[in-house]
């Protein structure tokens, strides 16, 4: 008894003051499990490929809803986004950058910022990466330099952007060596950034056209890019660049590797990824790589039963009644009103289940004898009654452009073209004209014809911009054209005249807070 | 110091004596009885302890006890629950009578965390609720048990969701979102679930409420610490306990919306033709039932309880509740001449939960009146066979309720294992060592689906399923060494160190997927959905793992039961903090002082004056948040295939640190009119920084946009006052009512913090104030509406818009103009109410009359305001018509304007509810016979609610989950933000009301 008291006694002193102090029992390492650190990530080739394609994913974001995308759109005179009743008023966001009131606190403007930058920041970041692992001999300094200039193609797009929609924007260049709060540069000197940037590393990339180059920037999205900046040179600094324009437009052109394709709506349709005519795309994807649902944004809560869509859309966005109608019928991209299974642009008039019933919306506004006779059957009137507050459920053509497969989630599979050649064609045929050389109605009537549309006799600024328009409907260029055009602070319905300042975005509120070198636009 | 070191070479010496020497000596037995001072009945179940030993036993039902002292005795402490307790001396007389007087709280035990102390020696601020004076009803979760008991705690639970959990704040917010919850301790495990324990089995429910009584918890006591502990066996007679309830439940308010009729006449295009009450289709009258049968006792060494509980739930919702099985062990074994005591506990639970979707509320609210829940038969309408019969239209955030209760499902299966032993040996006179170990395993699966014809949840996925289950282990490794000793006359010094290791392991994996042949495989034939093969299933899982390793001291002191020391430390540390900051200390120290002891004042029984100063932490809520997380970014289309991309989710910060709260504490208990009137007066003021936050940093130089980090310039400033004051009017053992009032306030202030320099994690960007866009209403169409804003040195919980004015002519909305320029800007914007309550109310009132004994509680919110939403979105008439008007009394025709948020909408939600009010009757048995006791009861729950509150629930909303429509989950569903409360969102579950007809039998 004695023995085993003392023992049991000791044996708890043992524990009492020993154990602690051991290693193990004051370890605070943390444990990693199922997780990439610094500690494990990247460490193989194919972990850098998969650190570098985080740059293209950057990309995924683009034709979001609340976005530059939405900007880009509902600012032209292609799309609006009317106050239904109590639904998308949203703090009136929409009804404001329609009418050209944006302010600096509108959340699309700020999320805009935040999807070039971070574009930018992720495309500096690798760049960045591939120096590092060159640097510790993990990388052969001519894979590197490859990867390296491709990325800074991709960068010079995002900035492109930034250039078009808020014109006076910091340059950051490198990761490593950025500036905490780095300080606002003059369009201008964006400009050049862009410019030297693009001649310094697009003679470098790829001039293949296959499954190595598809969605990444090969030399021929290089060229075309070159041509959209140099094109609208003049907005930007002041100084036209009609030849640069055509000299890049050409090597696109004479190198045969893209052709419009027969069919307009091959570039547009779920699959895609075969079109002859997409030169550039964000590869997007049901699975791999989502974030494109115009399904969603577009189309009335009732389409869901039409394309049997996995989700429930939002009835938003529509184009205005001017726009669908400077669509001659017999224009192939406009499609047939009432009739969902032959493509358009637009999606308008009687709308059917996939059964082939009639679309209801019970939700339907009291009949308005004029816009809406027959009441509960879903018809999109191209008619909008009004912008605010009360448009109707239905009021507006939707967005057919990209096909919606039958039982489509909300994120589409259809590949968005960024640079297409189509307008190549289109931006050759404007510098010419701008010059008054060459051409142009022969470029212009090859979309035409395709179109199945007459033939122009001769090509006027008028019938550019309107061609432009009814071509790329609803690709994001809109804003631009419109600005180079000089038509952008135009009235227009629903839409005052706007004066110059407009032409760029403020810089995001949030963003000058947080930065005090920031600048903000002029009339901001 | 040199005194410690001679005490410290004393315990040596005395432990090698007590090795060797071991039972050298000869032991001796004494006895006597235990008396009451002024009945002279004898006190059955008195203790009676030998002091600074485990050694001790219980008088039987004579009142008579016997006793053999060990070696060294040399006094004795008498004590009795709801008696003042004595130490006397042990004599040379073998016969030993003591007397007890009554009426005093003072030697109520109260835990403190590591130990307990009696009520009068305490110097933090403790209050300690004993199961007698818990709420009763048909309570499920133990913390509602003590809901308006403690000054301070406040515990809101919205509607009467079976399966809903309250959300606690102890003495307002202490952080910006690490942990804004109180730590729950159960029996010495730290972090436990409040699952593992049923509420029958609780014995009493202690709050740590300041920082010098919370330090010892250190790293994770910011917000407050509670100790639950279980009932025990003590030694003497055996008994069984046998409580059971039968309850009957139904709503108890509802939001006002137009009748059929009404809205035929306001919105006569949408009138469908039928009439229907939605509500009352999807809610019921619930019937609830529980049992508790527990066996206690003690014989030889060995003390013992063992229980076991039933509970079957049912909620007021269609098929919600939950069925729980809970079984309880606590034995304990002495041994070794009662030096060693060996402590098992074994608790299992087993909880099957259905659970309601709150959103059949939210859309009985919302839908059209004139619709009929089926389509009738020979309808024409398209939808008629696509929704399995329910009326349903194709509109956004449009759902037939009935069809939501009817072809949803959600449902869990929770189990709870909890072991742990724990042994303590008297090494010498004085000095125990002590070694725990408790494990506590929770499993819970869930599982959820929605019918191959829903619409809600559904639309045309054709079945969904998915399943989620979790696994999480958190064990307690602790070794605690504690030395009492009486010294000079009446002192006694109690020292306490020890070692804790605490490892927690959560596992958790779910997957969805979609497209399945039948309703009948609901979510248990998963694999066999096709969205499988078209790449449309989910899955996922994680492991978390994080250690918290601490060492702790702490030194009582005791002079003359006068005068009282605490003074303590914990050094932790865990593994969630950056590498350069691993280790934190966490000191408190309190002082108190009795002051009646010293002064004889008139009609003052008692009076003693607390201070005390703390320090306690908070710690990431996460693994992994200082380091650099890589997470895939999409798929990248390389070589003609997706590759996933990997792009880094946050910026590493080695410096990750703790929150730290320090607090200080004044209290102040009393005792007056031969101790008929008592109270507890307590002042404090903490300051919380360092705030855990993610914060948005600039891209570059960072390669990610966030970073946890520590907030440098802010501070939470709270100061409040708690009152606890009670009058006892009569006898307790005859006719008496004992009224206590508790009264509670506070402010939160968020400070801004002068930083030296740039700050590097500013939480307070240029201008001072915060929107957050999730404190928006939402879909449809209020979006991007903030409704709230934080403001550098203000109080939190501010919302934010435009005053109200009247109704335009034209309907519209007019505002006041704030700034008299003549336009509405947003300049006219302004801080429109506030979320947080002022003060808080509690009344207890307690009444014996003989056999029969009746309680009732009252308890109140005062000058809080809640957000309307049902009323911002539904109320005006230029609302979307397809949906049914909110008709409160606020409710005007002329308003004919869309939604707006503005001060219209904000309310006063002040209120005062009749908790719980229960009738007892304890039946005369005859003695001798097989029963020993038994009292009946019936307890109203919830009967009501005083306020002008129009919406169902005007309890506080102290975190705000952000909004969510179209069946979606809200932003912040399971991770609402404390800095905005106030928003009475639209998927609440309804307020209930209960009648609870009760039994305890005793044999």
């Amino acid at each position: 008894m004695i023995n085993k008291t003392s023992f049991f006694g000791k044996a708890l002193l043992m524990l009492a003051f020993l154990t602690p102090f051991t290693q193990s029992c004051t370890n605070l390492d943390e444990e990693v499990y199922g997780q990439l650190t610094d500690a494990n990530f990247p460490t193989t080739e194919e972990q850098f490929i998969s650190a570098l394609g985080a740059t293209y994913t950057s990309l995924y974001g683009w034709a979001n809803h609340n976005s530059i995308f939405s900007l880009q759109e509902i600012a032209s005179d292609e799309m609006m986004i009317p106050h239904r009743g109590a639904d998308w008023f949203d703090g009136g966001q929409w009804l404001r950058v329609h009418r050209h009131e944006y302010t600096k606190t509108e959340e699309s403007i700020n999320n805009g910022w935040g999807f070039l930058f971070g574009g930018v920041n992720n495309c500096n970041r690798v760049i960045d990466l591939f120096d590092q692992l060159v640097a510790d001999g993990k990388v052969e300094a001519a894979t590197a330099a490859a990867f390296i200039g491709e990325v800074k193609v991709l960068r010079a797009l995002f900035y492109f952007w930034l250039l078009d929609a808020y014109g006076n924007v910091p340059i950051v260049s490198s990761f490593a060596d950025a500036e905490p709060n780095p300080p606002t540069k003059s369009r201008a000197e964006v400009y050049a950034f862009i410019e030297s940037e693009l001649n310094a590393n697009v003679p470098n990339l790829a001039r293949k056209k296959d499954g190595s180059t598809y969605a990444r920037m090969n030399y021929y999205a290089g060229k075309a890019l070159q041509a959209k900046l140099y094109l609208n040179a003049e907005v930007y600094t002041g100084t036209a660049q009609w030849d640069a324009a055509i000299a890049a437009c050409d090597e696109v052109v004479n190198s045969g590797a893209y052709s419009l394709e027969s069919d307009y709506f091959t570039n547009f349709n779920t699959n895609n990824a075969g079109s002859n005519e997409n030169i550039f795309v964000v590869p997007y994807d049901e699975q791999n790589a989502q974030g494109f649902n115009i399904a969603q944004m577009t189309l009335h809560y009732s389409s869901q039963a039409t394309f049997k869509l996995q989700a429930q859309p939002w009835n938003g966005y529509c184009t205005l009644q001017e726009f669908y109608e400077s669509y001659e019928n017999s224009d192939k991209r406009k499609g047939v009103s009432g009739n969902q299974s032959i493509r358009g642009n637009f999606h308008a008039g009687p709308q059917f289940d996939a059964d082939g019933t009639r679309t209801i919306d019970s939700g339907a506004e009291t009949g308005d004898p004029v816009l809406d006779p027959d009441g509960q059957p879903l018809t999109f009137t191209p008619e909008i009654n009004e912008h605010f507050p009360n448009a109707l459920r239905q009021a507006g053509a939707r967005v057919g452009k990209f096909q919606y497969a039958l039982g489509a989630t909300q994120n589409l599979s259809n590949d968005f073209p960024i640079l297409r050649y189509s307008d190549v064609v289109l931006m050759k045929a404007e510098a010419l004209f701008r010059k008054g050389t060459g051409d142009p109605a022969a470029l212009v009537n090859q979309v035409r014809t395709r179109a199945g549309v007459a033939e122009f006799g001769s090509v006027t600024a008028d019938n550019l911009l309107a061609e432009r328009g009814r071509e790329f409907f609803y690709e994001g260029w809109r804003r631009q054209d419109l600005i180079r055009f000089g038509k952008y602070g135009d009235a227009r319905q629903f839409k005052p005249a706007s004066d110059a300042n407009k032409r760029i975005f403020p810089i995001p509120a949030q963003q000058v807070n947080a930065n005090p070198r920031l600048v903000q636009n002029p009339g901001y | 110091m040199k005194l410690k070191v001679n005490y410290f070479a004393k315990w040596l010496l005395l432990v090698l004596a007590t090795g060797l020497c071991g039972s050298a000596f000869a032991q001796r037995t004494i006895s006597g009885t235990i008396t009451d001072d002024a009945t002279k009945e004898p006190l059955i179940g008195a203790n009676i302890l030998v002091v600074g030993t485990s050694t001790g036993t219980i008088t039987d039902f004579d009142g008579k006890y016997e006793l053999r002292l060990p070696d060294g005795a040399t006094q004795l402490e008498i004590s009795y629950t709801g008696y003042s307790s004595k130490t006397v001396a042990i004599g040379t007389s073998n016969v030993m009578d003591f007397t007890l007087s009554a009426g005093q709280l003072l030697d109520e035990v109260v835990v403190v965390g590591y130990g307990t102390q009696k009520q009068r020696e305490v110097t933090g601020s403790v209050t300690s609720v004993k199961a007698e004076d818990f709420n009763g009803g048909n309570i499920n979760d133990p913390l509602q048990l003590v809901q308006g008991k403690v000054p301070g705690l406040s515990i809101s639970k919205i509607g009467g969701d079976p399966n809903g959990g309250s959300t606690i704040r102890l003495r307002g917010l202490s952080t910006l979102g690490a942990n804004a919850e109180p730590l729950i301790i159960i029996d010495g495990l730290i972090g436990a679930s409040l699952e593992s324990v049923d509420p029958n089995d609780i014995a009493s429910i202690d709050v740590l409420k300041d920082g010098s009584a919370a330090a010892i918890y250190g790293s994770r006591g910011s917000s407050g610490v509670i100790l639950i502990t279980t009932k025990k066996g003590a030694k003497g007679s055996t008994s069984v306990e046998y409580n059971a309830y039968v309850s009957s439940e139904s709503i108890a308010n509802q939001v006002d919306v137009a009748s059929p009729a009404e809205f035929k006449r306001l919105r006569p295009a949408s009138d469908r033709g039928s009439s229907t009450d939605w509500l009352d289709l999807v809610t019921r009258d619930a019937i609830s039932h529980a049992h508790n049968i527990a066996l206690s006792g003690g014989f030889g060494g060995t003390a013992y309880r063992a229980s076991f509980n039933i509970r079957n739930i049912e909620g007021v919702g269609l098929g919600d509740g939950f069925r729980q099985l809970n079984g309880r062990l606590n034995l304990t074994q002495k041994a070794l001449n009662d030096k060693l005591t060996i402590g098992v506990n074994l608790s299992a639970t087993n909880r099957k939960a259905t659970y309601a979707f709150r959103e059949a509320f939210r859309y009985a609210v919302t839908y059209n009146p004139t619709a009929p829940a089926f389509f009738p038969e020979g309808s024409t309408n398209p939808l008629v066979g696509k929704y399995g019969g329910y009326y349903q239209e194709e509109n956004f955030d449009f759902f037939n309720p009935l069809a939501i209760a009817e072809q949803s499902t959600n449902n869990g299966d929770i189990k709870e294992l909890v072991m742990g032993a724990r042994a303590d040996y008297q090494l010498f006179e004085g000095f125990t060592a002590g070694v725990s170990y408790a494990v506590q395993r929770e499993s819970e699966q869930f599982g959820s689906f929605y019918d191959k014809d829903a619409y809600f949840r559904g639309f045309n996925t054709d079945g969904s399923a998915s399943i989620s289950s979790n696994d999480r282990l958190n064990e307690l490794f602790e070794i605690t060494g504690n030395y009492t000793t009486g010294f000079g006359g009446n002192n006694v010094l109690t020292l306490l160190g020890g070692y804790s290791w605490q490892n927690n392991d959560s596992y958790s994996s779910n997957a969805t997927n979609g497209v399945f042949i039948s309703n009948d495989l609901s979510f248990y034939g998963l694999g066999a959905g096709q969205d499988l093969d078209r790449g449309r299933a989910a899955l996922g899982n994680g492991r978390d793992v994080y250690k918290v390793i601490a060492f702790f001291g702490r030194v009582n002191l005791n002079i003359d039961d006068t005068y009282f020391f605490m003074a303590s430390a914990r050094r932790e540390g865990s593994t969630r903090f950056g590498e350069g900051n691993k280790w934190g200390i966490f000191p408190a120290v309190s002082a108190g002082v009795t002051l009646s002891n010293l002064v004889d004042i008139a009609g003052v029984d008692n009076l003693k004056l607390r201070v005390g100063y703390g320090e306690t932490g908070a710690i990431p809520p996460g693994s992994l948040l200082g380091q650099r997380t890589y997470v895939e970014r999409g798929s990248f289309f390389f070589n003609g295939g997706f590759v996933p991309a990997y792009g880094p989710d946050r910026n590493p910060n080695p410096d990750l640190k703790w929150e730290t709260k320090g607090e200080f504490n004044a209290g102040l208990d009393f005792a007056l009119a031969d101790s008929k009137l008592t109270g507890t007066f307590e002042y404090y003021t903490r300051s919380t920084r360092d705030f855990i936050y993610e914060v948005n940093v600039p891209v570059p130089p960072n390669q990610a946009s966030r970073t946890w980090a520590n907030l440098e310039d802010v501070e939470l400033k709270n100061t409040g006052i708690e009152l606890s004051l009670g009058y006892l009017f009569g006898n307790k053992n005859g006719v008496s009512w004992e009224p206590r009032v508790l009264f509670s306030t506070y402010s939160t202030v968020l400070d801004t913090v002068s930083v030296s320099g740039e700050s590097k994690f500013p939480f307070f960007q240029s201008g001072g104030q915060v929107f957050n866009d999730f404190t928006s209403p939402g879909a449809p169409g209020l979006n991007n509406l903030p409704t709230m804003v934080v403001q550098g040195g203000q109080e939190i919980g501010q919302m934010w818009g435009f005053t109200f004015d009247r109704v335009g002519e034209d309907g519209s909305f007019v505002y006041k103009d704030l700034n008299g320029d003549g336009v509405i800007t947003s300049d006219d914007q302004s801080v429109i109410g506030n979320g947080l309550p002022d003060f808080s109310l509690g009344i207890n009132n307690s009444f014996t009359f003989g056999d029969f004994d009746f309680n009732f509680f009252l308890r109140g919110e005062f000058g809080h305001d809640l957000i309307n939403s049902f009323r911002t979105f539904y109320e005006p008439l230029g609302s979307r018509t397809i949906e049914n008007l909110v008709v409160t009394e606020f409710f005007n025709e002329n308003l004919t304007a869309t939604p707006a948020f503005n001060s219209y909408y904000v309310e006063d939600a002040s209120f005062i509810a009749l908790d719980n009010a229960t009738l007892g009757y304890k039946l005369k048995l005859p003695a001798g016979g097989s029963f020993k006791s038994l009292r009946l009861y019936l307890t109203a729950q919830n009967l009501f609610f005083i306020t002008d509150y129009s919406g169902v629930d005007p309890s506080v909303r102290y975190a705000d989950p952000g909004g969510t429509d179209n069946g979606g989950f809200a932003g912040r569903e399971f991770n609402p933000d404390p800095l905005y409360p106030g928003h009475d969102r639209r998927n609440n579950y309804f307020r209930t009301r209960s009648l609870i007809f009760g039994l305890n039998l005793g044999f």
